[in-house]
Parts: C-alpha cells; sequence; structure tokens
C-alpha cells in the first residue's frame, strides 16, 4: 500500500523573505488591519460571543448523561450494572431493587454519577443493551459552585430531557 | 492416591484418576466437557444429553458422559465435528424457551447456559414463534425463588430434595415445553439446607432472595473461608465487595468444596452468617460512653488491671488457636483466670446427623487442647471474687439473661474486647474493638478434631485489631504470630509434624 505523499512548498526561500524587514511590514499590516477593523465595526470580531451566543452542539456531541423513560414515565433502565462495569472512570454506582411497575423484574433504586470524576467517554451509553442512557442532552457546560451538586441522582438524570428528536439522534449514528 | 489409567482424549494420551466418569476424570486434568445435569454430589441423571462425547471403537459411537466410567485404552472424541454439531444443537434446543433475560438475571457471570452459549452456540436464534411464557418470580420458600421460564429443567434441585435433605418438596410438572419445577401446593421448600438449590442450579432459574439484586457477580471478590456458624467448620467462598466510597462488605457466603467436612454444601443458617460480619460491628474504642483511641482504651485498661487484685479472662470459643494461646499467655503473665465457660453456645437437639451441630462454637476443641478450664462453677467463683472481667468476645447473653447478668458483673470493671456493640458490649466500662473471623488468618479445630487455617478475607477501612494482638497489648508474653506458633507447636499433636504453613486446604485431622 503506497502512503499519499503531497508535497508542501517550502516558504522564507526567495529573497524578498530573507531580507525579513519585508515580512514584517507585511505581518503588521494584517494585523493593524484587523486591529483598525474591529476597533470601528466590533460585530465583526472573528470570535464567538459565548455565553451570550452558544455554540451550536452536532447530534454526536457526547454531553451530559440522562436516563431515557417508556412513553408512560418508567424508567427504561433495568439495573444490570452494563453502564458501571464499563465505566473506565468508575463514575457510575447504582443500587437495584425490585421493580414496581410491570415492565422487567429489576429496576434502578439509586443511580448516581459523579459528574467530576466522569470523562465523557460514552462508553457507558454504548454498553446500554436497553437504551436507557444517553449522553443526547446539549449540556456541554457543567458548573457549580460545591462538589456535591456534581453528583446525579435518578431524578435529576430523568428530569433532564433530550435535546434532539428521536429521528436525529438514530441518524447521529446510535 | 487414586489409581491412574491412561486413555485417549482427541488423540493424545492422558492419565486419568480411575473409577470416576468421563466428565470428572478428564475435568479433572483441565479439559471441560460441557453439562448441565450431572453434578458429583448428586450423580447422573443424563437428562440434558449436553456431555455427548463420540467413542472411536468400542461401545456405542456416542455416550453420555457423565454416566459412562473411564476405562484404560478408552479413546475419547470431544473435538469432531459431529460432537461439536450435537453441542450446538443441543443448546439451540436449551435456549428455544429461555427469557434471555441476562440482563436482570443474578445468575449472569456464573451461567453454565451464558458460559456454554459463548463457547459452544454463539448463533442467533431461529424461533419465530414466541417463547412458551411460564410462572416468574415463584417464592418457594427458605428464601428461594424460581423463574420457571429459566429452568433448562436439569433437576439438580430435584434430585438434591430427594436424595440429600431426603425431602422431596420440588417436583418437575407436565411434559414437553410446558414441563416445569415446583413445589406441591401448599407445601413449599422447608429444609435447613434449601439455599443450596441456588447454587446447584445451573442456570438463573432458582436464585437466593437474600442475594437478589445485590450485586452483579462479577463485581464479588471471593475469599476461602471456614464458617463459624457452628462447630462443623464447613469451608465457604466469602464474596465481597468494597462499593465506591464505602467499606468491605460481604455479600454472600457459598458452600466451597471440602470432601472431608461438608461436601458440596452448607446450612442455610451458615449461610446467612455473613450479615452478622456487617451489622452492629464495634468500630470505635469506648470508655463509658465516650469514644477513645485504641491506645487510650489500652492505657485505662492497663490502669485499671494495675488496680485489680483479681482478674478473670473470659475467652470466646470462636477465637482462633492463635489467640486463644496469646489470652492464655496473658492470664499467666497477670496472674489472671481464664475461662472459656460458653455453655450458651450450645443449643441441645438442634443439630442434626448432616452437617448443622448443637454446639454452635466454632474451636471448642482448641479449648480442650490448650486446656482451657471452661465449667460454670468454676467461671461463677472465680467472678465472685474478682474485681475485673476482661472479656475476650465470648458472648455472656448466651449464657445468662440480661438480669442475671447485671447481677453477674455488678461492681466489677468490665473490659470488653469485642468484635460486636453487643449488649454485654454496652454494659462495659471499657470497650475495645477486635476483628471478626473473616478478617484475621488463624486456625481452628472442627468438631471432628480436624485442624483448619484459614486467611484474612476482609479488609475494612479502618481494620480493627485482632485479639491476639490486643492481649499482647495488655501484656500477654506471645507478641506475634510465630511466638503463638511456637506455643501451639508444644500441643498439637497429629500425624504429620505440625506447621502452620503447609496445613491442607482440606484440613489436618488431629490425633
Amino acid at each position: 500500500m503506497s502512503a499519499k505523499v503531497k508535497t508542501m512548498e517550502r516558504k522564507g526561500a526567495s529573497l524578498a523573505e530573507k531580507i525579513y524587514f519585508i515580512e514584517i511590514f507585511r505581518g503588521m499590516a494584517t494585523t493593524f488591519g484587523h486591529f483598525w477593523r474591529n476597533l470601528l465595526d466590533n460585530s465583526k470580531l472573528y470570535v464567538r460571543h459565548y455565553p451570550e451566543v452558544e455554540p451550536e452542539i452536532p447530534v454526536r456531541w457526547r454531553g451530559r448523561h440522562r436516563l431515557t423513560a417508556h412513553e408512560d414515565g418508567t424508567v427504561k433502565c433495568v439495573a444490570c450494572f452494563m453502564c458501571q462495569t464499563n465505566c473506565p472512570a468508575g463514575c457510575i454506582s447504582i443500587e437495584a431493587g425490585e421493580r414496581q411497575d410491570d415492565r422487567a423484574e429489576k429496576m434502578p433504586v439509586k443511580f448516581k454519577i459523579d459528574l467530576l470524576e466522569c470523562i465523557y467517554c460514552g462508553y457507558c451509553v454504548e454498553a446500554c443493551p436497553l437504551d436507557a442512557i444517553r449522553m443526547d442532552t446539549g449540556i456541554y457546560s457543567v458548573t457549580d459552585y460545591n462538589r456535591e451538586s456534581f453528583v446525579l441522582g435518578i431524578d435529576d438524570l430523568l428530569r433532564t430531557p433530550g435535546a434532539f428528536s428521536e429521528e436525529e439522534y438514530k441518524k447521529g449514528g446510535a | 492416591m487414586a489409581e491412574m489409567i491412561k486413555l485417549f482424549v482427541n488423540g493424545s494420551e492422558v492419565e486419568v484418576e480411575a473409577g470416576k466418569n468421563l466428565i470428572d476424570a478428564i475435568g479433572a486434568i483441565g479439559i471441560e466437557i460441557p453439562h448441565l445435569c450431572y453434578h458429583p454430589a448428586l450423580g447422573a441423571d443424563g437428562n440434558c444429553r449436553m456431555c455427548l462425547v463420540g467413542l472411536e471403537e468400542g461401545g456405542p459411537p456416542l455416550v453420555p458422559a457423565c454416566k459412562t466410567q473411564a476405562a484404560p485404552g478408552m479413546k475419547v472424541l470431544l473435538n469432531a465435528e459431529h460432537i461439536k454439531k450435537i453441542q450446538h444443537d443441543v443448546l439451540e434446543f436449551q435456549l428455544i424457551n429461555h427469557p434471555i433475560d441476562c440482563p436482570v438475571c443474578d445468575q449472569a457471570g456464573e451461567c453454565s447456559l451464558q458460559d456454554y452459549y459463548m463457547e459452544y452456540d454463539g448463533q442467533k436464534s431461529r424461533m419465530s414463534e414466541a417463547p412458551v411464557s411460564k410462572s416468574k418470580k415463584l417464592d418457594f420458600g427458605c428464601g428461594v425463588i424460581h423463574d420457571q421460564e429459566r429452568c433448562v429443567l436439569c433437576g439438580r434441585c430435584v434430585r438434591f430434595c430427594r436424595q440429600i435433605t431426603k425431602t422431596g418438596e420440588l417436583g418437575i410438572v407436565n411434559r414437553t415445553d410446558d414441563a416445569r419445577v415446583t413445589i406441591f401446593p401448599g407445601r413449599p421448600l422447608d429444609n435447613r439446607y434449601a439455599v443450596n438449590v441456588v447454587d446447584l442450579c445451573p442456570v438463573g432459574a432458582m436464585t437466593s432472595a437474600d442475594f437478589r439484586f445485590k450485586q452483579r457477580v462479577w463485581f464479588l471478590k471471593k475469599a476461602r473461608g471456614i464458617c463459624h456458624g457452628c462447630s462443623k467448620g464447613c469451608n465457604i467462598t466469602i464474596d465481597h465487595n468494597r462499593e465506591k466510597d464505602q467499606d468491605d462488605l460481604i455479600y454472600r457466603f457459598r458452600p466451597l468444596l471440602n470432601e472431608e467436612i461438608n461436601g458440596y454444601f452448607i446450612c442455610d443458617e451458615g449461610r446467612l452468617s455473613y450479615k452478622q460480619e456487617n451489622e452492629n460491628r464495634l468500630t470505635e474504642a469506648r470508655r463509658g460512653k465516650t469514644a477513645i483511641s485504641l491506645d487510650d482504651a489500652v492505657t485505662t485498661a492497663l490502669k485499671e488491671m494495675a488496680k485489680a487484685e483479681k482478674i478473670v479472662l473470659l475467652i470466646s470459643p470462636d477465637s482462633s488457636l492463635e489467640q486463644m494461646a496469646a489470652v492464655k499467655s496473658l492470664a499467666e503473665a497477670t496472674g489472671a483466670f481464664l475461662s472459656g465457660f460458653s455453655d450458651g453456645y450450645i443449643k441441645k437437639g438442634d443439630g442434626d446427623d448432616y452437617l448443622i451441630q448443637d454446639d454452635k462454637a466454632a474451636n471448642r476443641a482448641g479449648l480442650a487442647l490448650l486446656a482451657i478450664d471452661s465449667s460454670r462453677e468454676n467461671f461463677a467463683t472465680a467472678l465472685e471474687d474478682a474485681q475485673m472481667l476482661i472479656n475476650f468476645n465470648s458472648n455472656l447473653s448466651l449464657s445468662y439473661d440480661s438480669a442475671e447478668l447485671e447481677k453477674l458483673i455488678k461492681d466489677k470493671y468490665i473490659i470488653a474486647v469485642t468484635s460486636h456493640d453487643s449488649d454485654f458490649c454496652k454494659m462495659a466500662n471499657l470497650a475495645i474493638p477486635a476483628a471478626s473471623f473473616t478478617e484475621y488468618r488463624g486456625m481452628i479445630i472442627s468438631c471432628d478434631n480436624i485442624l483448619q487455617s484459614f486467611d484474612k478475607a476482609i479488609d475494612k477501612n479502618s481494620p480493627p485489631v485482632e485479639i491476639s494482638e490486643i492481649a499482647a497489648l495488655l501484656g500477654g508474653s506471645l507478641k506475634n504470630s510465630e511466638d503463638q506458633y511456637n506455643a501451639l507447636k508444644e500441643v498439637i499433636v497429629s500425624t504429620e509434624s505440625f506447621n502452620p504453613d503447609t496445613i491442607p486446604t482440606a484440613g489436618l485431622k488431629l490425633n
């Protein structure tokens, strides 16, 4: 198999470039060009006005987790512990119990994710046999004032809706 | 050593033990023949057809390995195409109606059907019909929960109840895909070994109500241990796990094979005794009601011991030989009276002729071996004159009711060196936490005079100190395990020379 070779032109070899001062002035011209343009009209800035302007999150972005529910609102998770087993950071801890609704036998009584330990690798989503855990909330910024609030419980995880429609999510490769 | 014979497996010659069937004989040298219904303790039944193997020349071409004795010169075929096809097809039949609910099944991870599917089948179901639905989550009593859909009808549980406990509560009713294991109406499992069917069940049809949904089995760490529930000394596997941000906890005891003592089984009471290892533990030393450090507690104890003229030491009959030797040396050093009084540990008539013993003390034979007096009169008289009682983890509440106990220890300085925060511990002037039997290494002697050693299994976040160490801190002369072994060497008489490091796992029969 032959490697794909792209020959790059080596810059800085011509006489004008070797003189050096010409290049300095050309560089300064670019810098001052930006300076005057931004000074006169700062809507033309080449940066995103975050947090006023938020980035567009693609469907496959691994955002903060959520637990999905059936249409009747019961949790899809059956507490099989696949996500906890697969988690390389060990940030998931589940406590299983007897299921109260008619679906299956088992459900999580507690489901905790420590977001400070999570490395957002998405292995939990990959491991889930029931599509019960997803990272499609579109939440990319997880901030708070104390450590305790970074440990999400089952209610927090169930409360957050997905940021995308089912079709979009499926198309994203899930 | 059993007689060895030579036979051929897949064309290569191997040496196996004579007098066994093919599964056991070839299994012993590490070649597995898949089987569901056969269990060494229950004998061959031949109903699952998983163990069919080929025989080249002589005899029928296909035989069930569980029912075929290993014979010299036998040519066993395991990897031929037609054998693989049989295993594959048998599994496909087994899985026709299997619910495949591995994610919610407690057996997942230690399930024969799961393992065999990965090894011998590995294909998707070809069934277009819906699986037959049967009853799930049936309470069979004695903490056994049955799922008829997962059942492969191997009949191990049925045979266990007929052959081992001889109670016969279980049976298989109906035929073909309607066959199911069940109890007689209104007559649930009622024997003291019932939960063994959970271990016997090769799939997740029988699950333990106690362990249900507590842990996935692959999280559990396994350690060998000896049950301290009675004097039988059954071998157990201690399944424990340290959950995130928590302490090392035991989740279940399971029987561990020891042909000399308990075979493949343990009683239900012993199995559930793991709970006591987790619950109601004394974690901090206490003077009266205030928590103090261990150093302070030892200093206080030494001060009070110096004041007391006569001291009585009481040692638990559950203690290891090392601990008994260490406490005995403390008694000799301080001139105290040492008692192993523990009449309350004996429950007359509770034992049976199988595993359960009347005597609930794990190491009473050790008391006798070290010549520790354990009569009630001597203990009571000695305590009357004494000003101080140091109780090394003996449960006096078993021998006296609370009024008697209060009268007994009135006006005496009481030191409780105890693993559990018992009633007695609450009455004590000074309480010192001690390790329980899963947390130390030691030796005990069973009622059949078999010496067994066991290792430390549980590693607590704040490891409690062992009784022998506390005895040494209080002035005992046996400061470390080497001293203790040397002291024990003088009293242990055995056919083989005694060495604590070379006690066989099956135990050492003492003379």
